[in-house]
């Protein structure tokens, strides 16, 4: 291992080369300095949007402006948050994704309200509790849905078949009409066939239950009300399969090797689809889609905006409709699943084939009610922080065997404090 | 550090000012002022402090400016972007009464006692075998190094899928032998195993390339006269090989406290495709430490403020570590 003088300065020079090099690309992705209306940028991140789309937006509207896109990977809340906080090379249009909208309603003065740019009148072609939660108080919007994420349960009509369950959706959605039916017929298919759960996890459960309501854990007075009855009943819905033996308790990646084995039913949005169909190819045409037991819910969906420093508001707003158009926006779920956020596209050809992994099920008759009919809640900046300690005390009942009531207990008395941290009374 | 070693250099003459035996200072010019000389002296050095300016300027723009600033996060509330609100002390009693950055020091301790014990200890056996080796010693050094420089968001991956808890092929393994599926990753002492072990797996190879550096440098001679003396290789290594190798061993201990204290990429990677809850270190918040549990509040909850609490708490417990190492290894070269 002698390393001879000659030895190291190559070495060193290749090191240098190298440096150079990747400084350069550095260089070349993140060239938004100069001031000119005609470039703009976009920030998003892979799978936000249709590539297709966005790359015909940029011909569509090459004469008027030169789009520059770039695929932020990583944190991109945190990129987002800390470019705008700096002020310096801040994208002309961003993607913001839903669970980060609410945090960024405080500083909706960084952002440029789209209701002054012509939102107001698209803004009923798009579904309105999705508009309103990218909405301030005082009626500014500074997002522009993308799409939403409806929830739907997921089941194996093979094993339905089995277990001489019902396999058609409707008459599924029937028995399992409600949290009790459902678990009810999670214990049924416990029986008939042993080693099979009903759910992954009652985390997953806690989040559509609580997403089934009007109100979550924090007010519009931005006051604490995740100890009041609504949460409770959430909770109690989510430890009910834990109690009863049908829950597989995977906090893991293992749900990977887990959803094409022994996992019966899935709950979970729209795009969701997309994680199963990877994970468990094999089961293609096995599975069905059917209404959420107790009521549909909403999971992500993200939103574009424009921040304050963008070069050419009218034509970035001009970019964003047309990308967003129920036409284009139908497009994108046949291209990257993204489930439109504008009605309108659910009846266009895009959306209304069968599905060969659901057995040539059209699902968008199970999204398509779902998405219109989610509850429209208030979701306050905090909210995540805040639901974060139910989730771990929700996986400690998993992992550790905790009694429920415990940790009950303790979610509550920890999402207080963090509450408060927040400045939330 | 209250009291200063006795054989440290407290031996060496101490000048306290004015125009004693300039034995370190080349004199250039007779000392005719005070002050004018000793500046024309700095300002003759320009080419050199030029020459080492832009390690200091980028250390002050991207290590010393960020820490200061931090501290002064520490007392504000701030989400990153809006205004800051002045808070006093509100973040360190927060601190002082949250119960899971509590539970995130007490992980980060066991986590790091269980990694580094058997680091330092495999280190100092291996290269201690590898010093005694006589072929291959550049396949071997390699081999244990590699694992140092591979990403460590790699080896958790492998980590991950290695000790999972449903299709892992440990389990498997185990299921072979007809030992019942371990849940390495749910139960809160077993995920610190598990990360400690990763841990051990990239640190082991790095300290020990530094013990045999050290061991490499004791002339043989010392060897041979303990041989001629009688003594058997278990006592040379502790009367003779130890005693050489302690400023070195200070050095890793050292080190690896500070590495080790701020384990962060291990649980974070780990855990990170745990939907419900990614950043929280796993089930029952096991794997959730100190550094994790910064980058939570910091990052995802966008509380500045009281991440910087966290971190600035945790200085000051990774300073006391290290003292409290220091003074163990110094005190066993006293007797």
């Amino acid at each position: 291992m002698d390393l001879s003088r000659r030895g190291f300065l190559q070495a060193a020079a290749l090191t240098a080369a190298a440096s150079g090099l990747t400084v350069a690309c550095g260089n070349g992705s993140g060239s938004a300095g100069t001031k000119n209306g005609k470039n703009l940028t976009m920030w998003y991140w892979g799978g936000a949007l249709s590539d297709k789309v966005v790359a015909e937006a940029r011909t569509h509207f090459s004469k008027q402006v030169k789009l520059t896109v770039a695929s932020i990977g990583g944190d991109f809340k945190q990129k987002l948050t800390t470019t705008l906080a700096a002020g310096t090379s801040v994208p002309d249009i961003t993607g913001i994704k839903g669970e980060d909208i609410a945090s960024f309603l405080p500083n909706a003065n960084r952002f440029l309200d789209l209701n002054d740019l012509g939102f107001k009148k698209v803004s009923s072609q798009y579904l309105e509790w999705k508009t309103k939660l990218a909405q301030t108080e005082d009626g500014k919007q500074i997002g522009f849905p993308i799409d939403i994420g409806p929830t739907a349960l997921f089941y194996r009509a093979d094993l339905f078949d089995k277990a001489g369950l019902p396999t058609d959706p409707d008459k599924v959605a029937a028995q399992a009409g409600t949290w009790d039916e459902y678990f009810a017929l999670g214990t049924e298919l416990g029986k008939k066939l042993p080693g099979t759960y009903l759910i992954n996890n009652i985390s997953s459960v806690f989040n559509i239950a609580v997403g089934q309501g009007t109100e979550r854990f924090i007010d519009r007075d931005n006051r604490f009300i995740g100890d009041q009855d609504h949460i409770r009943q959430a909770w109690n819905t989510a430890v009910r399969p834990y109690t009863l033996g049908i829950d597989a308790k995977i906090n893991d990646n293992t749900w990977n090797a887990a959803i094409g084995k022994n996992l019966t039913t899935e709950l979970g949005a729209a795009w969701h689809a997309l994680d199963i169909e990877q994970a468990a190819p094999k089961t293609k045409g096995d599975w069905r889609v059917c209404a959420t037991p107790g009521g549909p819910a909403n999971q992500g969906g993200s939103y574009l905006a424009l921040p304050k420093q963008c070069r050419n508001p009218e034509e970035a707003f001009k970019i964003i409709s047309w990308i967003l158009s129920p036409e284009n926006d139908a497009r994108g779920f046949a291209d990257a699943a993204i489930f439109p956020a504008a009605p309108a596209a659910y009846s266009m050809p895009a959306m209304t084939g069968g599905d060969p992994f659901f057995g040539g099920q059209k699902v968008i008759e199970v999204f398509g009610p779902a998405a219109k009919s989610i509850p429209a809640a208030y979701e306050a900046p905090a909210d995540a922080a805040v639901m974060a300690p139910f989730m771990t005390g929700l996986t400690s009942i998993e992992a550790k065997g905790v009694k429920p009531d415990d940790a009950w207990k303790d979610a509550v008395a920890q999402a207080k404090q963090i509450a408060r941290r927040q400045g939330v009374k | 550090m209250t009291s200063p070693p006795v054989t440290g250099p407290a031996a060496v003459p101490q000048h306290p000012g004015g125009p004693g035996p300039a034995r370190f200072r080349p004199r250039r010019t007779p000392p005719a002022g005070a002050v004018r000389p000793t500046r024309r002296r700095v300002l003759s050095y320009w080419r050199q402090y030029l020459a080492i300016s832009p390690f200091f300027l980028i250390f002050i723009g991207f290590s010393f400016f960020p820490v200061f600033y931090s501290l002064y996060l520490a007392f504000q509330r701030w989400d990153g972007m809006g205004t800051m609100q002045f808070v006093g002390l509100d973040q360190f009693r927060f601190l002082w009464s949250d119960p899971v950055f509590w539970l995130s020091i007490r992980n980060t301790l066991v986590i790091w006692v269980l990694s580094t014990v058997p680091t330092l200890f495999g280190a100092l056996v291996l290269a201690t075998l590898l010093h005694s080796v006589r072929r291959f010693k550049g396949f071997y050094r390699i081999a244990l190094y590699v694992p140092n420089v591979t990403s460590i968001v790699a080896v958790s991956i492998f980590f991950g899928a290695v000790f999972s808890n449903n299709f892992g092929l440990v389990n498997a393994i185990l299921g072979v032998v007809g030992i019942s599926p371990v849940p390495w990753l749910s139960n809160p002492w077993l995920i610190k195993l598990v990360i400690a072990l990763l841990m051990t797996w990239m640190w082991t190879g790095y300290n020990m390339i530094i013990y045999l550096a050290g061991l490499q440098a004791i002339p043989t001679q010392i060897y041979e006269a303990a041989k001629l003396d009688g003594a058997g290789p278990i006592r040379t290594f502790f009367q003779i090989t130890m005693p050489i190798m302690r400023p070195i061993v200070l050095f890793t201990v050292v080190i690896s406290t500070i590495n080790g204290l701020q384990s962060f990429s291990e649980p974070q990677v780990l855990f990170g495709s745990n939907a419900a809850n990614p950043n929280l270190g796993g089930p029952g918040q096991a794997g959730l430490t100190t550094l994790l549990y910064f980058y939570q509040s910091a990052f995802v909850n966008n509380d500045y403020g009281y991440g910087a609490a966290i971190v600035w708490a945790f200085f000051v417990l990774i300073l006391v570590m290290v003292v409290i190492n220091w003074r163990v290894v110094q005190r066993g070269r006293k007797s």
